[in-house]
């Protein structure tokens, strides 16, 4: 199986390195405002020039995703000294944000190289010694913030159930009883943003930071998701990129319409893009 | 991919992962023509390891009647028509398994079953396959028929689960192969619910990832057998650890019942992941129901159980079923008693091959009364 891999992943950078020079730079372009910049409506997004980026199918790991919902994104950048912030926009008419079995929820990210210098490393999540940082925000935990995370009666309006170990024991004693919960799983709920913050190192090894610096926003409407991501610039985080106004970089990109069971691997990712931070 | 062996195919066969076998293996034995289908394991499990939140729908363990009954709906009917037809005749089978049958792009063949399909728990309970007719009498194997059929977690040897997962979020203890969920490291992406052909992985719809039967670890690591066995009030289980196929030992119970007697079979061995749970299949149905479940060696377990009243060891082995809440690594049949040894071959249960009977006599003098129940 790694044979494979290895060559079809070969043949995508190879691909994507003819393709890069002709490629158009994401420029992040600088805005007045000190802070995070998180709102999707927002009047800073007028003054970035937006980029398409294609997505494309992802057939390298297992399981594949031969044909994605989504084909395009178009994003657009601003930093305003502080924060950089992509928005990330795409067609979606189904809004998935509930999480049951059989339903998935919509999800984008964005990743940056940890390295500023040299080659980027592999676009699909990193290679061993080429470090990525992702982040990633989940309709899910839009849902849980803009309202509150849904309870089993809120999923299933007619579930019925005695009693719960949290209702008769101490939370010490019920903790076990919760779960993922009861392990603060990140991907559960309860959290404060609706991005998460992760790294990578290749297939399989994202793991999310303990320290959460990722913030976002997102919102549903025409037909489509609109979603801010945006970190500090400059942070102590060493798993995260140091962008200064000059600097430049690449981002890739991927998306999950969870509206045709995309998840995890199946879904759709793009190349890099160069990024520019400007002055 | 790698190639390993599997004993119930009574070949090699494609796996994702090299085949690295446990030190020993947990295992369970279900004699199906014990069980009535009580559901205590099923409420032992549910107090115990799933009453939280989310976990409303979990059954670790069901008890369903087949073949009607399914949980979740049409679980193993739905695989076999995906699967399709296979030739498994033994002793070796030559059809396809769920790993060469998996689609392009994917790891194994697998379904995510819809939320509905979890909505009736005891659907088909008790169901016949028909009717008897007006002054029909039934024969062996029954014309009409209907049986139980426990389930937990096979704790396979090669896992669907653990094959399906991208992010290494499931693995098999070295230990004892009992086949764990990482509460931590799982993000809920359903591979395990759709790869599992048993669908014994459930998603918790509160904690957004998925969870799975843990084989009682903590009690069976003190050497305490799992709660759904313990607390069989019919006796039909027993739980313990199996050695490798070609390191049978007959002092060893399940190595005796499963590997050396070939009494108890693996539910759907051409699925190819080598399930740790093993049952007795029931004498009542027809084999040609039964070979599909359980394989090809269904006449002849139904054969030998049929032989067990004559044959010491084996009526050892079956009587050591839901006699002690230990482990019995090792068991021993002397003179008129099966003895249940430990890890360290310490004694922990000792029980008669015949329960001695008294008759008492019909007519109570001291109460003035006759009685019933004389035996």
């Amino acid at each position: 199986m790694r044979p494979r891999i290895a060559i079809l992943l070969s043949t995508a950078l190879l691909a994507w390195a003819g393709a890069a020079s002709a490629q158009v730079a994401l420029t992040a372009v600088r805005v007045a405002g000190v802070g995070p910049i998180t709102d999707p409506q927002g009047a800073v997004w007028k003054q970035a020039r937006p980029v398409h980026v294609a997505m494309l199918p992802q057939t390298v790991a297992l399981p594949h995703n031969d044909h994605p919902a989504v084909h395009q994104l178009t994003v657009r950048a601003v930093h305003n000294g502080g924060w950089l912030a992509f928005l990330i926009e795409w067609t979606d008419p189904t809004l998935s944000d509930r999480i049951v079995l059989d339903d998935f929820g919509d999800q984008v990210a964005v990743q940056l190289p940890v390295a500023t210098t040299g080659a980027p490393p592999s676009p699909m999540m990193g290679n061993p010694g080429g470090r990525v940082t992702i982040m990633q925000w989940r309709a899910a935990f839009q849902r849980d913030l803009d309202t509150a995370p849904p309870t089993v009666r809120d999923l299933y309006p007619n579930a019925w159930t005695d009693v719960y170990p949290d209702e008769v024991l101490g939370a010490t004693d019920a903790r076990p009883y919760a779960g993922a919960l009861g392990l603060e799983n990140p991907v559960s709920r309860g959290r404060a943003s609706p991005v998460l913050d992760q790294m990578a190192e290749g297939w399989g090894s994202m793991t999310v930071k303990p320290d959460q610096r990722a913030l976002g926003g997102g919102i549903h409407r025409d037909g489509g998701w609109h979603v801010v991501i945006t970190r500090p610039m400059v942070s102590d985080d060493l798993n995260a990129p140091a962008l200064v106004p000059g600097a430049r970089s690449f981002a890739a990109f991927a998306v999950w319409e969870g509206g045709h069971g995309e998840v995890g691997a199946r879904k759709a990712w793009s190349p890099w893009t160069p990024l520019v931070i400007a002055r | 991919m790698p190639r390993v062996y599997n004993w119930q195919l009574g070949r090699e066969m494609d796996y994702p992962y090299e085949g690295r076998r446990p030190e020993k293996q947990f295992a369970m034995i279900f004699d199906t023509n014990k069980c009535i289908a009580c559901q205590t394991c099923t409420v032992a499990c549910k107090t115990t390891w799933t009453p939280g939140r989310g976990q409303e729908y979990m059954y670790w363990n069901n008890v369903e009647t087949k073949p009607y009954g399914y949980y979740p709906l049409g679980w193993d009917v739905n695989i076999l028509d995906k699967l399709g037809v296979q030739e498994m005749d033994g002793p070796v089978y030559r059809g396809k398994t769920l790993f060469d049958a998996a689609p392009t792009g994917e790891v194994i063949l697998g379904y995510l079953p819809e939320d509905l399909d979890y909505a009736h728990p005891n659907i088909g309970e008790d169901d016949c396959t028909g009717l008897m007719s007006q002054g029909a009498h039934l024969t062996l194997p029954h014309m009409q028929w209907m049986f139980y059929l426990p389930r937990i977690c096979n704790h396979c040897t090669y896992p669907a689960c653990l094959s399906a997962c991208p992010r290494q979020s499931i693995y098999k203890r070295p230990e004892d192969g009992i086949v764990l969920l990482d509460q931590s490291r799982c993000r809920g992406y359903r591979e395990c619910v759709k790869g599992c052909p048993y669908k014994k992985v459930y998603f918790n719809a509160q904690t957004r990832v998925s969870e799975k039967c843990i084989g009682c670890y903590p009690a069976v690591e003190g050497g305490r057998q799992t709660q759904c066995t313990i607390s069989c009030i019919g006796k039909i289980r027993i739980q313990g650890f199996m050695s490798a196929p070609d390191k049978a030992n007959a002092d060893n119970p399940l190595d005796y019942l499963v590997l050396i007697r070939k009494l108890a079979l693996p539910l759907y061995p051409q699925f190819g992941l080598e399930p740790n749970t093993y049952y007795i299949p029931p004498v009542h149905v027809p084999p040609v129901f039964l070979r599909q479940m359980f394989g090809w060696g269904v006449e002849q377990a139904i054969a030998t159980y049929r032989t067990v009243a004559e044959d010491r060891k084996l009526l050892g082995a079956l009587i050591l079923f839901g006699a002690t809440p230990e482990i019995s690594h090792y068991f021993r049949v002397t003179g008129d008693e099966v003895i249940g040894y430990d890890g360290k071959q310490a004694e922990i249960v000792r029980v008669p091959l015949r329960e001695p009977v008294v008759i008492r006599e019909v007519y109570d003098i001291k109460h003035k009364a006759y009685r019933t129940n004389i035996t």
